[in-house]
């Protein structure tokens, strides 16, 4: 099945509200409208099954509307993250060969220099009344063939784009729904991107059980958020990290009623306890559902059940329906309680791979399987902890960002002669970047330097919070950079969790 | 220095990452243009009560006082005044 028909499959009244924007509320008769115009404006350019078509834009009836057309033509949707920086951008999109681009207005004034090789379909900001021409049925698909290809930084500096399909698609809309127990009562309100895999999975699981989403520019003003959910009446709430740090600590939030927030979901990181705590205490009227997800298993793996949650601290949970996690040894075994191992992954929402890159694929996705890369133990009951991370992420700010990708920046100031970055626990960041540098003698570089490099050349995200400058390297015998005893070179306090 | 001008500049340099100054007018919303994130928000709070000596209230962060170089200029006067 198609998966536009699939999302629309339940719909119980075509004339609810489907989406709330700061333009105005529309319903799914309303969204179906413009999917249908989309649609035919690509048919009419020739756009069929197998042509990938770029999405960069803000969350809004926009984003929304190009995503489900393109869908509906049996083309492939490539989401790009509307804060991409011009450079960044450049690079992702000479990974892959675009028919189109679907790009909003303000984003075209920002980054319109860049996309100039690609054929643009531009937001016209106009609201589609209805459709000019009958609505066409959306084309048939395989199940197999590609619904998404979702940007991943990965360990290398060059992005990596997940192979979803509209059975990984289907099949992960499916678990989420039943495992967070999501009816057509909910209205959320939507923080993420949804160029996120999270964000997406929002957006998927709301649009199929027939609920509603209220949209936002992320949370730039915190409080207008609040003042969001609390006109819209809205039930639920799903953040990473930064977003619980930055409401708990920053905001009204705590103190406000929002009486009819329900379901609150938090994924993409681990939640320090004292916060879930905190999350706790102000909220005692809600279910709290603790998630793990990854863009290879396309969106979400586990849940952490909110009865459970108190009993189970630290916990991601246990494998949502129709995904099987287990976490393995070095043997290949499961691992004993206490014992730690990686997590791997198995069901129907499992990616087939990254696109054109079979040497990434084969480590990443083994006899079907996810390898998460995510070391973890294992309780007596089966739920699942979190350890580290296998490789060398840093997740700032709810980015993955590559450590090499900030390397490679640093070490383009002349002086530079060794680099080194890693993630730091931090409260507000998720992780902070620190950034070790040795130099050659007699440069005048200084900490203030190096940050004011990469803040021109990076996104905010990645600019270092600190930059430490030491006079060799711990190294191994390769001579490669040992980060773990780097990590000891901090003060005890910065090792943990810094208090605010 | 004036000030909607230091602000102007700064938006430039460090949010649009542009030698060529700001080109939006001084009442475009910083958010509806694309211009400033939840970062970008964070940067232009430390900013202004660095170069001000202000302290901005978590409560103060708000479209009023943040979403454009005008309300920033007023937002800064009156906590000047």
């Amino acid at each position: 099945m198609n998966t536009v028909d699939f999302l629309f499959e339940n719909t119980p009244s075509k004339s609810k509200i489907a989406l709330i924007t700061a333009k105005g509320a529309y319903t799914y008769q309303d969204l179906l409208d413009n999917v249908s115009h989309y649609s035919n404006q690509f048919h009419s350019w020739g756009i069929s099954v197998g042509d990938r078509i770029g999405i960069l834009s803000c969350n809004s009836l926009f984003w929304i509307a190009s995503y489900l057309a393109i869908l509906k033509t049996g083309a492939t949707a490539v989401p790009f993250a509307a804060t991409l920086s011009p450079d960044q951008l450049d690079t992702y999109l000479s990974s892959i060969n675009l028919s189109l681009l679907c790009i909003e207005e303000r984003l075209y004034r920002r980054l319109g220099s860049v996309v100039q090789k690609v054929n643009l379909f531009r937001d016209d900001a106009k609201f589609i009344e209805a459709a000019a021409k009958p609505a066409k049925a959306a084309e048939h698909v395989d199940g197999s063939s590609d619904a998404l290809l979702m940007f991943t930084s990965g360990t290398t500096a060059t992005p990596r784009l997940v192979r979803i399909t509209h059975q990984n698609l289907q099949a992960n809309t499916r678990s989420i729904i039943q495992s967070l127990n999501l009816t057509e009562s909910q209205r959320i309100m939507s923080v993420l991107p949804f160029s996120y895999c999270f964000g997406m999975s929002l957006l998927n699981t709301h649009l199929r059980v027939g609920g509603s989403l209220v949209l936002s520019e992320g949370m730039v003003f915190p409080e207008k958020v609040l003042d969001l959910m609390d006109e819209n009446e809205c039930t639920g709430f799903a953040g990473i990290p930064s977003n619980y740090q930055v409401l708990l600590r920053k905001t009204s939030f705590p103190k406000r009623d929002l009486k009819h927030l329900k379901k609150i979901q938090q994924a993409g990181g681990k939640l320090p306890t004292i916060l879930v705590n905190e999350l706790i205490n102000c909220r005692p009227d809600s279910e709290i559902y603790i998630m793990y997800g990854q863009t290879e298993g396309t969106a979400r793996l586990s849940c952490l059940p909110p009865h459970l949650l108190k009993q189970k601290m630290g916990s991601i949970g246990k494998g949502i329906p129709g995904v099987e996690l287990r976490v393995l040894n070095e043997q290949g075994l499961e691992v004993k309680p206490g014992e730690i191992g990686e997590i791997v992954a198995r069901g129907e929402n499992v990616s087939p791979g990254y696109l054109n890159d079979p040497l990434a694929s084969q480590d990443k996705f083994k006899n079907g399987e996810l390898v998460t890369g995510d070391l973890a133990t294992v309780d007596e009951d089966g739920f699942i902890y979190i350890v580290d991370r296998k490789s060398d992420f840093i997740k700032s700010y709810g980015n993955r960002v590559s450590s090499q990708e900030i390397e490679a920046c640093i070490l383009e100031l002349g002086d530079t002669v060794s680099v080194a970055a890693i993630g730091v626990p931090d409260l507000v960041r998720g992780e902070a970047i620190y950034v070790f540098i040795s130099v050659k003698p007699g440069s005048t570089l200084t900490p203030n330097s190096v940050i004011d490099h990469a803040a021109r050349r990076l996104p905010n995200y990645m600019i270092p919070a600190k930059v430490i400058f030491i006079d060799s390297f711990p190294t191994n015998g390769n001579g490669k950079v040992l980060k773990s005893d780097l990590r000891k070179l901090l003060e005890p306090a910065e090792q943990n969790i810094n208090p605010l | 220095m004036d000030l909607e001008f230091t602000i102007r500049e700064y938006i430039a340099r460090n949010l649009l990452f542009s030698e060529d100054g700001y080109s939006y007018s001084d009442d475009a919303s910083l958010l509806n243009e694309g211009i400033i994130d939840s970062l970008g928000v964070m940067e232009l709070v430390a900013f202004i009560e660095l170069e001000y000596g202000i302290s901005v209230k978590d409560s103060e962060i708000t479209p009023e006082n943040f979403d454009s170089v005008n309300n920033l200029a007023n937002y800064i006067r009156g906590k000047l005044a």
